[in-house]
């Protein structure tokens, strides 16, 4: 379970002030699938980074199963995201200059699984994108939907609780965004992952379990499909 | 993140930017080249002295002159008691040895032999039917090590033996140097005391024992030939007797019982005011002058390395600004600080190894190949100048990639301090 409460963010500094996030509050279950919608500058990205412990909130709390991560050192934090949490991004980010195998390895290299043990589970991971015959290619010769789903591998490698997704298919055409939609809503319902959309799609966001409507960082409304 | 994991990463980063990872390299590579050959020259200078004292001195051998009077300034007082022993060399006057001081050394415990130096001044060298030709006589010492063309000598060398260089063989017109050996020699001295209207000269016949061949080792053996230490006092005595410089002499050499004993010796003879030194001390003095040349050489090294940190600097500046994205994802994806420091860190370890290992492994081949030509232009034979020693080489490498990494610090800072957030808004 991810309990919010009363978080707030502001950027810049006196005049320049501006509340990214005044007082949000929400509960959202774990295995769940929650979408934040939002218009461009509403505050759902730096909502999902303080989630994350990307980014540290001036009040407020984030209750991972039971403990504030803001409680933490930003070391801990840091090394509780590499474990139980991953991302997918609009612009992919995947590394252009190394393999697909290499960029899948990075998250297990990081929360420091060893060598012997890492293979498996890259090789799983990208099998579930279908990807495992590009595993030698690099990224930058693969399509745009491709790069994407070797984000996703990326994402599910280490087998994160939680799983952000920030606008994952606004860069693709709808046939290869509904691929990527699928995968995510797939892995969530079989591995009883939380996943966490961040999108200004309502169709996209229709498919989640939870809506939670942001407004000038401000919750506008929460709607469940359930 | 494993450390292993890290240098893994660093170098694929670097793998990819190959331009401008060996253009950074190459800038450390000259310092690493200049360093790498000044450390061979040195230890291949001083392994060179080093041989041609040993060869040349024994380490049971001082060489004893009289202590020049310490502050003089401007010329010396005449006095009596100095006029007749003021030896005149191309540096001045200088106070000589009689044999009233042979006979103290003679005296100090320890001390086995003095001998003067006998250095006879004779007018030529013949044979019979052949040219006459100018040569210089030094006294032969069986613990100096000579190189030998033909015949051999078995401890000292008997009076009437004499030991010529390969030169004199061609220019005496034997045929061979073998053909030499068991041949004799005439030696013609002028007797320096006789009036100049009855000139009186002597031939001094000798027996060739041996043809020294030119070694880039020897000082004596290249122009002087040899006889023993008594054949030399009988030229010596000969040409001088009679003249006011005989039996004064500017150096001696005193042999004592034990190398250990050298330098207690030594001490004596100083305080007794004498001015001696042992084969170390030639050493010492060779050694002193070969450091700072190779001081000079390692400081242009240092010079063009700290050009090359600012290299490091640049270039990796760079590369955190071209993969702020990289290192926004790794961060997000929970990398800590520490850990995207050591990775930029690394790369310039990975940075200073390339440069440190081109550049010492081009010295090592440059320095092969030019050996060979060097003892040629300087004709010291089969003597290498430049000696590459392996440790050497490795700490050179190793302080290049500490150099490097420190370069490295302050880009890495940049990139570990650098906002995941704001790095991943970067399009």
């Amino acid at each position: 379970m991810i309990e919010v409460l009363g978080v707030t963010k502001t950027y810049g500094k006196k005049d320049n002030a501006f509340k990214a996030l005044c007082d949000v509050s929400f509960t959202m279950p774990s295995g769940a699938s929650v979408a934040i919608l939002g218009k461009s500058g509403s505050g759902k990205s730096t909502l999902m980074h303080v989630m994350s412990g990307l980014d540290r909130p001036e009040t407020g709390k984030v209750i991972i199963d039971g403990k504030n991560i803001f409680t933490l050192k930003q070391k801990d934090i840091d090394k509780f995201r590499s474990r139980t949490m991953s991302f997918i991004f609009q612009s992919f980010f995947v590394q252009a200059n190394e393999s697909c195998y290499d960029n899948v390895s990075l998250p297990l290299e990081i929360a420091d699984v060893s060598k012997s043990r890492r293979k498996s589970k890259i090789e799983t991971a990208l099998k579930a994108v279908e990807l495992f015959d590009k595993k030698k290619s690099r990224a930058r010769d693969l399509s745009g939907g491709q790069k994407q789903r070797l984000a996703v591998a990326r994402a599910i490698v280490n087998n994160p609780q939680i799983l952000f997704a920030d606008e994952p298919t606004g860069n693709l055409d709808s046939v290869t965004g509904g691929v990527i939609e699928n995968l995510l809503f797939d892995y969530n319902r079989k591995n009883k992952v939380t996943l966490v959309l961040v999108t200004h799609d309502p169709d996209l966001a229709a498919r989640c379990d939870v809506q939670i409507h942001i407004k000038d960082g401000v919750i506008d409304s929460i709607k469940g499909n359930n | 993140m494993k450390i292993q994991d890290i240098v893994i990463r660093a170098g694929r980063s670097l793998k990819q930017a190959k331009a401008r990872t060996i253009l950074t390299s190459l800038a450390i590579a000259v310092g690493a080249f200049t360093i790498t050959l000044s450390l061979a020259a040195g230890a291949g200078g001083r392994s060179y002295t080093d041989q041609i004292v040993s060869s040349n001195t024994d380490s049971k051998e001082l060489v004893v002159a009289v202590q020049p009077p310490k502050s003089q300034q401007g010329p010396q007082k005449y006095s009596g008691a100095t006029s007749s022993s003021v030896f005149s060399t191309a540096l001045g006057s200088t106070e000589v040895l009689t044999q009233t001081d042979i006979n103290r050394i003679q005296k100090v415990t320890n001390v086995v032999s003095v001998s003067p130096n006998y250095n006879p001044q004779i007018k030529y060298i013949t044979r019979l039917g052949q040219d006459k030709y100018i040569v210089s006589i030094s006294t032969f010492s069986a613990s100096v090590t000579l190189k030998y063309a033909s015949g051999s000598t078995s401890g000292d060398l008997a009076d009437n033996e004499i030991i010529l260089t390969e030169d004199y063989i061609k220019a005496l017109g034997f045929s061979s140097n073998q053909a030499s050996i068991g041949q004799t020699v005439d030696i013609v001295a002028d007797k320096l005391s006789a009036p100049i209207s009855a000139p009186e000269s002597q031939t001094f016949t000798y027996t060739i024992k041996a043809v020294s061949s030119a070694s880039g080792l020897a000082f004596r053996a290249q122009s002087s030939l040899l006889v023993s230490n008594s054949s030399a006092k009988k030229l010596y005595d000969y040409i001088n007797l009679g003249t006011r410089g005989y039996d004064h002499f500017a150096i001696a050499s005193v042999m004592v019982n034990n190398a250990n004993n050298a330098q207690s010796v030594k001490d004596k003879l100083t305080n007794m005011g004498y001015r001696a030194q042992t084969a170390a001390d030639i050493l010492g003095v060779v050694n002193t002058f070969i450091n700072v040349l190779q001081g000079i050489l390692l400081g242009f090294g240092a010079l063009a390395i700290l050009t090359s940190v600012f290299g490091i600097i640049n270039t990796q500046y760079i590369s955190v600004l071209e993969r702020t994205q990289q290192i926004g994802l790794m961060k997000a994806l929970g990398m800590r600080r520490r850990d995207v420091g050591r990775l930029f860190k690394l790369e310039a370890a990975w940075i200073g190894f390339l440069g440190g290992a081109i550049g010492s492994g081009l010295a090592l081949i440059v320095g092969t190949v030019a050996n060979p030509f060097i003892s040629k232009a300087l004709d010291i034979g089969d003597i290498r100048l430049l000696i590459f020693n392996p440790i050497s080489m490795v700490i050179v490498v190793v302080g290049l990639i500490i150099v490097s990494v420190s370069a490295g610090i302050l880009p890495a800072r940049k990139a570990a301090k650098l906002n995941p957030i704001e790095a991943l808004r970067t399009e």
